[in-house]
């Protein structure tokens, strides 16, 4: 290997190229490749969605940073890593719940969810959700958002990557940050499915 | 469309996933750096390398220890250069990349040059090219369709 510096970049765009010089060949297929990272996909990147979560359902003031300003609300607890990108944390309410896309591709918030699921890069997944958000939550995650309650859907662009703040569960007063954090479950940051209901 | 209804569910048991990730880690536990606290994945591009050499193993069914050689190869000539020089930061993943490449080539399924070529065109695509402008409001809205019921 040649001895010089690669930027992340570079790197990136090396192995990119080699992927799909293989697949043009016929020696793999996306979906092999992806059959394999599925087995590690909870092991990339930090996941410390649940840590932000938990610590803004704790801290009002916090909460306000982040909402206000996410990447530098994240800043706050050694989270960086999105180069030059904007990270926007939409806060679900009584009234409104939303769910993250990226229309067009797979952007996503990796440094603080980890690697996005096969799912999320799924053509089906980024036309129906915009088009039919309720039912596919209902068919495909068996998740229900009520009658009463607004959805909203929004697109993640290389420029500004969405995440969804969800509602603290009803019964954890007084539970730690670190037993907060455990409910929140990266489906819930998507916008997807719930979090965790507080065992009594 | 119907496509919501033709979506995959779970798309893998966790079952079915542990014995494949049995399979991966008999594999990868003779590698030099196979420790499982070198075997992280802190960027995208790292997993996508490492399962790439997997699912090339399995498709072409070479020896794998041609391709412990070569990790080991990459590995010793970072050592080498670097330990006096200091220039070139450790990346496990890089090593297992350029693995790759030397295996791949002896396979004759890789010409370097195409494969320098091909990298020059993705750096100079703009990531996401038709996704790069922010978008600031939500691009679906699907209104409550009952009023809040106030106390209920």
């Amino acid at each position: 290997m040649s001895a010089k510096i690669r930027t992340q970049e570079e790197i990136a765009a090396r192995v990119k190229a080699l992927e799909s010089m293989l697949i043009e060949q016929g020696i793999m297929t996306t979906q092999a490749i992806d059959r394999m990272v599925e087995i590690y996909e909870h092991e990339v990147g930090p996941q410390l969605g649940a840590k932000v979560v938990a610590k803004a359902w704790s801290d009002p003031q916090f909460k306000a940073r982040l909402v206000e300003d996410a990447s530098e609300a994240c800043k706050e607890l050694g989270i960086s890593g999105l180069q030059g990108e904007d990270m926007v944390v939409v806060e679900n309410t009584d009234t409104v719940h939303n769910i993250i896309v990226c229309t067009l591709c797979s952007c996503y918030p990796w440094p603080v969810l980890g690697l996005p699921p096969n799912w999320y890069k799924d053509p089906q997944y980024r036309a129906a959700i915009t088009r039919e958000p309720r039912k596919v939550l209902g068919d495909s995650f068996d998740f229900t958002v009520p009658e009463d309650v607004e959805v909203r859907v929004w697109d993640s662009s290389s420029e500004m990557r969405y995440w969804v703040l969800p509602q603290r569960p009803a019964g954890t007063q007084g539970w730690s940050e670190e037993q907060l954090a455990d409910l929140v479950t990266r489906d819930s940051m998507i916008g997807v499915g719930p979090v965790a209901a507080a065992a009594s | 469309m119907t496509g919501a209804a033709t979506l995959p569910g779970p798309y893998a048991s966790p079952e079915a996933l542990g014995e494949s990730r049995r399979q991966v880690e008999e594999l990868v536990c003779g590698l030099p750096g196979a420790d499982p606290s070198q075997m992280g994945f802190q960027f995208p591009w790292e997993i996508r390398a490492f399962a790439m050499a997997v699912a090339a193993h399995q498709a072409l069914r070479f020896d794998w220890p041609q391709f412990q050689g070569a990790l080991i190869a990459s590995i010793q000539g970072w050592e080498n250069g670097n330990a006096e020089r200091g220039e070139v930061p450790w990346s496990y993943y890089e090593h297992w990349v350029a693995a790759l490449e030397t295996v791949m080539a002896t396979q004759c399924v890789l010409e370097p040059n195409v494969l320098d070529e091909k990298v020059q065109r993705v750096l100079a695509e703009p990531p996401n090219r038709n996704h790069h402008e922010a978008h600031t409001e939500p691009i679906a809205i699907d209104p409550a369709r009952s009023p809040k019921r106030h106390g209920a």
